[in-house]
């Protein structure tokens, strides 16, 4: 009797001890993969980009001397006039040039993102890759810090992501230059892009902030649209150089105020020249009180690219000239 | 009682860990605080390292035969470079190659080789490797210059190992080391380092990301050599892909670049001179030229251009003997 | 302890963990209105700020112009027939400001709460107003008007539609805690998406999300994503994204009548 006396509570305590290990083993199977952080959206998937704004400019590619809508300085609106596009064909490196991650989100850009997960299912990353160069993003989700400043520099930056609710936002520096718009506007390499992605259904919207102390005198805010296709498939991309244009000047470039094209945008669609320049006051509202009459008489219709739609029916009418 | 401890002890611990687990911070624990000195070495590519911080890059190579540097810092951060060098490795310095004369490149000279190694004074004699004493490599051209140079250079600081002909190599590390001459570029004293099996070129002030190029009239410099300079340079670099990475690019000031870069500051220094060509052929004269301003587009990128105009109407209207 | 006691406890384990599992969060206190629950601030003065498809917007674009656009062929035959004099005759200069359109145009907005359940978005351009109601739906005689009838709500966590009801054994739901307002719009006259005429017609409907975000630089935004949709004059959806910054006040306000030209 004195024996089941002492077995008697350390029986129990065996009982309440086995009880605690074995709810504290289950719990952490159920409950110890922890919450995910507030908010967080799966952005995995294929991604159609949706042409709706833009599309001459995104598709067959902008006219020379448009710079409507870009808060561009002088510095920059020089660069562009002196552009020429003989320079991608004479400087071979150009030929194979990507899309920084910047212009990728607002050019080319069937996208297909997914995500990393370490063993404990928290989220380290999300890759994107675009068949547009085969460009391919990291943008870490694991809190890590961008690197110094004398670190290199790649077309797809470094890329940090934080959530904001539903919403997920994306720091990248550390980008080489590249364009705004693909007629010169150059982009610097001091610049650094805020992106805001949010997923509504199956559509997903990106807003890109491009803040340019050398070329742009506010930040660039532009939005831009996929919609999750399922059926979509990415190809690989293959570049390679080839020697073009022999006996060309080295770097094409127009001498300052020697462009003869730069007018011909303003006169194609009925515009103040002064408008087609671009700035940031071009841009607000108000510009339209104090906007002047066209650089020509404006046409009576549309004769160019009129048609572009939701696809590749672009045409310029032959018949421009 | 054994029992007892059998189960008890598990589940405390079972349970300690789930809490700690609760209250764990989220990814992974933060990188390295960054080191309180401000210099940093950034592996590059192979044997090759970038050191930052020091005023001018330098290049480090490092491997079983020793430690090569690419330039030299400053005579008052040698000790502060040194101790950065033996957290990589305890062998000898064997070389130290110069990519000009400037003096924020090459003034560790003295100090690295030591101050009472000189040139036939008991030390080791002229052009050999001693085993405490680099070689200083460059072109003869820093040599005659700097043995010219008023005041004096000291004797330890000139160049040991000099090349006149358009290239010289040797082998170290396990891997051939071509240092190549850039003639009449930034000066005429200019030398490409390219460590072939790392994929690594070291270029000096060929190219500075923090402002515009210095082009030495006085020491020999041009526009156009630079530009041919330039060139090389793309010629050599090859991307691993689609104009990212490969071959890597240690420039003189500035981060880490490859050949996308080297393209786009070529493009820069070709498209101002274009400019300024087409003023000298207008007759204009250099306060004309300055006034138009022909690098206004560059000037929010690389400061002033101010210096950079003036150096490359010289450079153009010397060359054609109109100055 | 023997093994049938060991199965005992462990069942009581297991049961005790779901248990504590299943209860969730605290059970929620009185539904909070729609104003007092709104996870961002959408009211007061912003401004578009006119970044894209600068020559449909700033400007009238030109006759015949639809770029962009997945017009049907229906809906070409009307833009190439348009005559803003005739609109203009008939009345109805207000064509390109119904919303479908209205967010496009080159103007300020007004938000503020008219109560806690509608928030209403007024417009200097062409001096609209936009009411967004929260919950409820069109009343059965709603007529069709500029505006429309727009139904609002803070955005819920993302569910596969049409899916059955799951059991999630060891997984979460994401998205708790949606930022975007969704508005719903039908009851629409027949406009324009753009002031030259491209047309939407009456079987439109349009779907809305509000989005804010703050930049480092202090500025305020939201980009209001719009999906268009009309079987008739449009072969899919029709889909933009209009950015918008915050003003300090309302000194730039300058309201202008409706123009078909």
């Amino acid at each position: 009797m004195a024996r089941s006396g002492v077995r008697l509570p350390v029986r129990l305590a065996e009982y309440v001890a086995a009880g605690l290990q074995t709810g504290f083993i289950l719990a952490a199977l159920v409950l110890g993969c922890p919450a995910p952080a507030a908010a967080q959206v799966d952005f995995s998937g294929q991604w159609a980009p949706v042409y709706h704004e833009d599309n001459a400019e995104r598709i067959p590619g902008p006219e020379l001397g448009d710079y409507t809508g870009l808060p561009l300085n002088d510095a920059a609106r020089l660069q562009a006039d002196s552009w020429d596009a003989d320079r991608i064909s004479v400087v071979s490196p150009y030929q194979c040039r990507p899309h920084s991650a910047d212009y990728g989100m607002r050019g080319l850009g069937n996208l297909r993102v997914w995500a990393d997960l370490d063993e404990k299912q928290q989220l380290v990353a999300f890759h994107t890759y675009m068949p547009a160069w085969g460009s391919e993003r990291t943008i870490w989700m694991d809190g890590r810090p961008h690197p110094p400043d004398y670190a290199e520099y790649t077309f797809q930056g470094f890329s940090t992501g934080v959530w904001e609710g539903n919403m997920l936002t994306i720091t990248t520096t550390h980008l080489k230059t590249d364009y705004y718009r693909r007629n010169g506007v150059p982009a610097s390499d001091k610049r650094t892009l805020v992106e805001h992605w949010t997923r509504h259904a199956d559509f997903l919207t990106v807003v890109t902030v491009v803040t340019d102390p050398v070329f742009l005198t506010e930040p660039l805010v532009r939005s831009q649209n996929w919609f999750n296709d399922v059926g979509q498939a990415l190809p690989a991309f293959n570049c390679e150089y080839a020697s073009e244009l022999p006996g060309a000047q080295k770097v094409p470039n127009h001498l300052p105020g020697t462009n003869p094209y730069l007018t011909e945008f303003a006169d194609w669609y009925g515009l103040e020249l002064a408008a087609a320049r671009g700035g940031a006051e071009t841009m607000y509202p108000e510009y339209r009180l104090k906007m002047g009459a066209p650089h020509s008489k404006p046409p009576d219709r549309c004769k160019r690219y009129c048609t572009c739609g939701g696809g590749f029916n672009c045409d310029v009418n032959p018949a421009r000239r | 009682m054994g029992t007892l401890t059998n189960r008890l002890v598990p589940a405390l611990a079972v349970a300690g860990a789930f809490a700690l687990r609760a209250s764990a911070s989220q990814g992974p624990p933060p990188p390295a605080a960054a080191r309180g000195a401000e210099l940093n070495v950034l592996p590059v590519q192979g044997a090759v390292s970038m050191l930052a911080g020091a005023g001018a890059n330098i290049t480090l190579q490092i491997g079983k035969d020793g430690v090569l540097l690419v330039d030299t810092p400053p005579a008052a951060l040698v000790p502060q470079v040194l101790a950065e060098i033996r957290r990589l490795s305890d062998r000898p310095i064997r070389y130290l190659v110069n990519t000009s004369l400037d003096a924020e490149h090459i003034g560790g000279n003295a100090a690295l080789v030591g101050p009472a190694a000189g040139r036939g004074t008991g030390g080791a004699p002229f052009g050999t490797i001693g085993p405490n004493r680099p070689a200083i490599v460059a072109h003869e051209n820093v040599l005659n210059r700097l043995s010219a140079s008023q005041p004096p250079t000291p004797a330890a600081a000139l160049p040991t190992t000099t090349y006149f002909q358009a290239s010289m190599d040797f082998f170290f590390n396990g891997e051939p080391v071509v240092v190549l001459h850039a003639p009449r570029a930034h000066t005429d004293g200019d030398s490409i380092v390219w460590f072939r099996r790392s994929d690594v070129l070291s270029v000096g002030d060929l190219v500075r990301l923090d402002r515009y190029p210095d082009i030495d009239l006085a020491r020999g410099g041009s526009v156009d050599g630079l530009i041919a300079a330039l060139d090389r340079i793309i010629e050599i670099t090859v991307p691993e892909r689609l104009q990212d990475g490969g071959t890597r690019v240690i420039v003189g000031h500035g981060r880490l670049c490859n050949e996308a870069d080297i393209v786009e500051y070529r493009d820069m220094v070709a498209i101002i001179r274009d400019r300024v060509a087409d003023l000298v052929k207008k007759g204009q004269t250099l306060e004309q030229v300055k006034t138009a301003k022909p690098s206004r587009d560059y000037d929010t990128r690389y400061g002033s251009g101010d210096a950079m105009t003036e150096a490359v109407y010289r450079s153009l209207t010397e060359k054609r003997g109109t100055t | 302890m023997t093994a049938r006691v060991q199965r005992l406890i462990t069942a009581a384990g297991l049961l005790a963990a779901v248990g504590v599992w299943a209860q969730g969060p605290p059970p929620p206190g009185p539904p909070r209105s729609p104003k007092a629950a709104a996870p961002v601030d959408l009211t007061g003065y912003w401004v578009s700020v006119i970044a894209e498809d600068w020559r449909w917007r700033m400007v009238t674009p030109l006759k015949g112009d639809s770029a962009s656009v997945p017009v049907t062929p229906e809906g070409r035959k009307l833009l190439e027939a348009w005559d803003p004099a005739k609109d203009e005759a008939a009345g109805v200069q207000c064509k390109a400001y119904g919303a479908a359109g209205l967010m496009r145009l080159p103007g300020r907005l007004h938000i503020t709460w008219q109560d806690d359940t509608t928030l209403k978005v007024e417009t200097d351009a062409g001096t609209q107003t936009r009411l967004f109601r929260f919950g409820g739906t069109p009343p059965p005689a709603e007529k069709p008007s500029w505006q429309g009838y727009s139904v609002a709500n803070w955005e819920r966590p993302p569910v596969t539609p049409g899916a059955p009801p799951t059991l999630p054994i060891f997984a979460t739901r994401i998205g708790t805690r949606g930022r975007s307002l969704e508005v719903t719009t039908t009851h629409l006259r027949p406009g324009y998406l753009r002031k030259n005429g491209v047309p939407y017609g009456d079987k439109v409907s349009l779907t809305e999300y509000f989005d804010y975000y703050k930049e480092p630089n202090g500025d305020e935004w939201f980009t209001v994503t719009t999906i268009v949709r009309d079987p008739q004059y449009l072969n899919g959806p029709f889909i933009t994204s209009s950015d918008f910054k915050k003003e300090p006040d309302g000194s730039k306000w300058r309201p202008t009548p409706c123009a078909a030209r």
